[in-house]
């Protein structure tokens, strides 16, 4: 960093003079450093320079900003920082009623919305003490496991894209299109589902979705397997993924990390077995887990779980029951002072929210526990000593989604 | 300009394009009237062509730079279209289908609006260089052209030294990326241009390592030679003898080109545009028709040194001649005066006769055809016709045309090889690239030199 600053003229407007470094290459840190480690970051040893990463770059998931210390190509350090995508949903959803905070929720896992818009569902039910008709769970199930499989097929596609492929993000795209279109047909949308009900869910199954689902179904396996095929056996790609970001489990465990990159660590922990819920206790899967915690294994892992999800989905057609689809409820919703935690395996791991309600309809804190927010801290230190390609495929391979981590 | 486009407001088109003519035929007649009475211009004259007569090989030279300048735009914009083509077929996409047939000027639309955009220089940047760096990357590319034979005789300058005046000019195009990575103020673009600097000094050595076989068989450095020598037949190429050469040149030319797998220096998903990021309007138009000329010079050295040049997969000649034509057709054995008056025939009575009787044998068999319809389809096919025997005749006359045609299909097919690299492999890391150069196509390449060596002298001094 220059010590001396003296008074250059702005490069945005050359009438100002400013006190600032005069090249790119001299240190600027964005504020008064707040913390010890913000300080400690900003000073520059010779031959290292800053690298701005996003929050407009091509391959940052979003609005990610990382800020990185780098010796030529080698990364020495990084610093992300968030809050570009803040819109305070956890306080937006304690100022509707609990049925708002089911679209308030929504976007906050925009790959696969199905999951966070079930969260207030999930908790109020808890709340109430609520019995769900058998076919609603079903419903769920079966979108849950379809929106899984979409989000899944493009996690594939962006870990190749941001390895610079440009096949395999446009075959994710085919599956998850064909998902998305069949859960149009039976919600109405294509993203923001909003289709999850306290109670039960919006809507019975309906024939168009049942069409193309069976459509779809005969020939999924195929697919996943052509596109394993397609990467597998793509030698660069399994060199450039293969040891690449290794975590380990104590690592990971001790950042609170689930989901995918804890499995592929050897950890079989899976909310759906470790606390289920819904119906999943009658339904016959596994919980497939890798050893290498590499970006590969991560990888090896997404295949896996969407031939898991496909299991799930065939068991859930061949048991989906007669009924009702929403349980009997008033439609002035109080629920009773008490406070609960309900979690779902997202994607991404667990998605969890604790909640606290006062008697009222609204709920009084929604606190939402983001799967992707703890994945994503793995970053700093997986990428130190990395050179500058690979901070991509580590950030793909643990697969954040930056609308929960920014919340 | 405000007032010239007001006074031509009220003209039709017709108006806007006579008036302006009949504008310039008066200025330059005036000019030269003036030039003619002062015997300015019979001087002048008289010292230009002087000065081409003792200057004919500068002149040459410059028609030459001239040509694969000019060839060079539609070369990239065919390059360009078949990209966007073959990776949309791979992707299953459509890809583009708006603009001309199967959407075929999409690259041309590309490149007028290259040119329309502002061309912008942001604050900072050291203009000079980065005013300069998209010529000089794009010159030295399109350079290097001047050296590879497209046909018998069609040789923009004929070097004894060829190969190396190839590679010469060719490394100079890095300076271009690395003038453009250094000017711009930004570093992703510094990033850019040093990872290209290190990917030539690394693969420009297997490169020219991996000539040295075909040039050790040769025996000469001249392109025209080299491709002399491999007249005759698929069998007579040099890929025979020398397969591990062609690997190693071919990978080593993909990173010099810097394509996938090796587009580092333009890494979208990781330094945002690379060198050009900066780069807007005709400037980037520079750098996007530099990189895809380069792959089509790189897809022709190849096709040059290891495919055969212009010549064809089978040798046509002593087919041609057993069958009692003789190549290349000799244009004095016919004399189209000896026809005499018949020879007006040839313009007014064979394209009527024979569109009329296609007209009249499509109008029997095609029932449901009325008179018109028939008509227009037989003068169309009549063309057709007329066309197809004369652009036989002159492929069999044009030694020149025939090889022009191999010489095209062969590079277009391995710009092709490029084009699905591209939509199959992801990106390689830089150090496991350098590796690869390093510890694998180096030691390649020099044991492709020892072994092609040692061959040469067991052949030469032993067997024979």
């Amino acid at each position: 960093m220059t010590s001396d600053r003296e008074q250059v003229r702005s490069l945005d407007d050359p009438e100002i003079m400013v006190q600032t470094p005069a090249t790119i290459y001299d240190a600027i840190p964005p504020l008064t450093p707040r913390t010890e480690r913000e300080a400690e970051f900003y000073q520059l040893e010779d031959g290292e320079m800053f690298l701005n990463l996003g929050p407009q770059h091509p391959s940052t998931h979003g609005v990610l900003r990382v800020v990185m210390k780098i010796d030529g190509e080698r990364i020495v350090d990084v610093d992300p920082v968030l809050g570009y995508l803040h819109r305070g949903v956890e306080k937006i959803c304690e100022y509707g009623d609990w049925h708002h905070a089911i679209s308030n929720t929504d976007p906050l896992e925009y790959a696969a919305s199905m999951f966070s818009e079930a969260l207030p569902v999930l908790a109020a039910e808890q709340l109430l003490d609520l019995e769900v008709p058998r076919r609603a769970d079903y419903i769920r199930v079966l979108a849950w496991e379809l929106n899984r499989i979409s989000s899944h097929a493009l996690f594939i596609g962006w870990l190749a894209l941001d390895l610079g492929g440009l096949t395999p993000i446009l075959y994710g795209f085919a599956e998850r299109d064909e998902i998305v279109e069949m859960l149009a047909a039976l919600t109405g949308q294509k993203l923001l589902f909003n289709y999850m009900r306290i109670g039960g869910v919006n809507g019975d199954l309906n024939h168009e979705f049942l069409s193309r689902l069976g459509d779809w179904m005969s020939r999924a396996g195929e697919h996943i397997n052509g596109q394993a095929k397609l990467m597998n056996e793509n030698e660069i790609f399994v060199n450039r993924t293969k040891g690449l970001g290794v975590l380990d489990r104590e690592t990971a465990l001790g950042l609170g990390m689930s989901g995918p990159p804890l499995r592929a660590t050897g950890v079989p922990y899976d909310v759906r077995r470790a606390h289920p819920y819904s119906v999943y206790p009658e339904l016959e899967f596994d919980i497939p887990t890798r050893s290498d915690g590499d970006s590969y294994a991560r990888y090896l892992l997404h295949i896996e779980e969407i031939k898991q999800s496909l299991r799930i989905i065939d068991q859930v057609l061949h048991k989906m029951p007669d009924g009702p689809v929403m349980a009997k409820l008033p439609r002035l919703l109080r629920i009773p002072p008490n406070r609960a935690f309900a979690a779902i395996e997202s994607p991404r791991g667990q998605y969890g929210v604790y909640a606290v309600s006062d008697g009222s309809d609204q709920p009084f804190r929604f606190r939402i526990h983001d799967p992707s927010f703890f994945n994503l801290q793995a970053v700093g230190s997986l990428s130190e000593g990395q050179v500058l390609a690979d901070i991509m495929a580590i950030m793909a391979s643990l697969d954040p989604i930056m609308g929960g981590i920014d919340k | 300009m405000t007032a010239a486009s007001n006074s031509q407001a009220g003209l039709s088109t017709a108006g806007k394009i006579i008036l302006p003519l009949i504008a310039i035929i008066v200025v330059v007649s005036v000019a030269g009237t003036i030039l003619w009475v002062t015997g300015v211009g019979v001087s002048l004259a008289e010292w230009t062509l002087d000065t081409g007569k003792a200057n004919i090989e500068i002149l040459r030279f410059v028609a030459a730079a001239t040509g694969v300048l000019l060839f060079t735009i539609p070369a990239a914009f065919v390059i360009i279209y078949m990209e966007l083509k073959i990776i949309a077929q791979m992707n299953l996409r459509v890809g583009p289908d708006r603009t001309g047939p199967w959407g075929a000027l999409a690259s041309l639309m590309a490149g007028l609006k290259v040119l329309s955009k502002e061309d912008y220089t942001p604050r900072g940047v050291d203009v000079p260089v980065f005013t300069l760096a998209p010529a000089v990357t794009f010159l030295a590319s399109v350079l290097t052209l001047l050296v590879i034979p497209f046909a018998p005789g069609m040789i923009g300058y004929e070097m004894e030294l060829g190969l190396i005046y190839f590679f010469a000019a060719g490394s100079l195009g890095v300076i271009g990326l690395m003038m453009a990575g250094w000017s711009s103020f930004n570093k992703y673009s510094l990033l850019g241009g040093l990872r290209a600097a290190a990917a030539v000094i690394s693969y420009e050595l297997p490169l020219i390592l991996g000539t040295f076989g075909v040039v050790l068989l040769a025996g000469t450095l001249n392109l025209g030679q080299i491709v002399e020598n491999q007249a005759g037949g698929i069998w007579n190429w040099y890929a025979w003898q020398q397969p591990l050469a062609l690997g190693i040149f071919f990978i080593a030319a993909t990173a010099e080109a810097g394509r996938t797998p090796f587009d580092y220096t333009e890494a979208d998903s990781e330094l945002v545009a690379g060198f050009a990021t900066e780069y807007s309007g005709m400037r980037f138009g520079f750098f996007f028709f530099a990189e895809y000329v380069n792959v089509f010079i790189l897809s022709a050295l190849t096709v040059t040194l290891f495919l055969g040049g212009y010549h064809g997969i089978l040798d046509v000649d002593p087919f041609l001649s057993a069958i009692g034509v003789e190549t290349p057709v000799e244009l004095s054995n016919l004399d189209p005066g000896s026809l005499g008056p018949w020879l007006l025939a040839i313009p007014f009575l064979v394209p009527p006769i024979l569109t009329l009787a296609i007209a009249a044998l499509l109008w029997m068999i095609k029932t449901g055809w009325g008179f018109i319809k028939s008509l227009l389809v037989g003068f169309l096919l009549a063309n057709l016709l007329v066309g197809a025997i004369v652009s036989i005749w002159a492929l069999l006359s044009f030694e020149a045309l025939m090889g022009i045609v191999w010489f095209m299909g062969k590079s277009f097919a391995l710009v092709g090889l490029f084009v699905m690299m591209r939509g199959a492999y992801p990106r390689v890391r830089i150090d496991q690239m350098m590796n690869f150069a390093w510890k694998w196509l180096m030691p390649a390449a020099l044991l492709n030199i020892f072994v092609t060596a040692g061959a040469i002298i067991i052949v030469t001094e032993y067997l024979s």
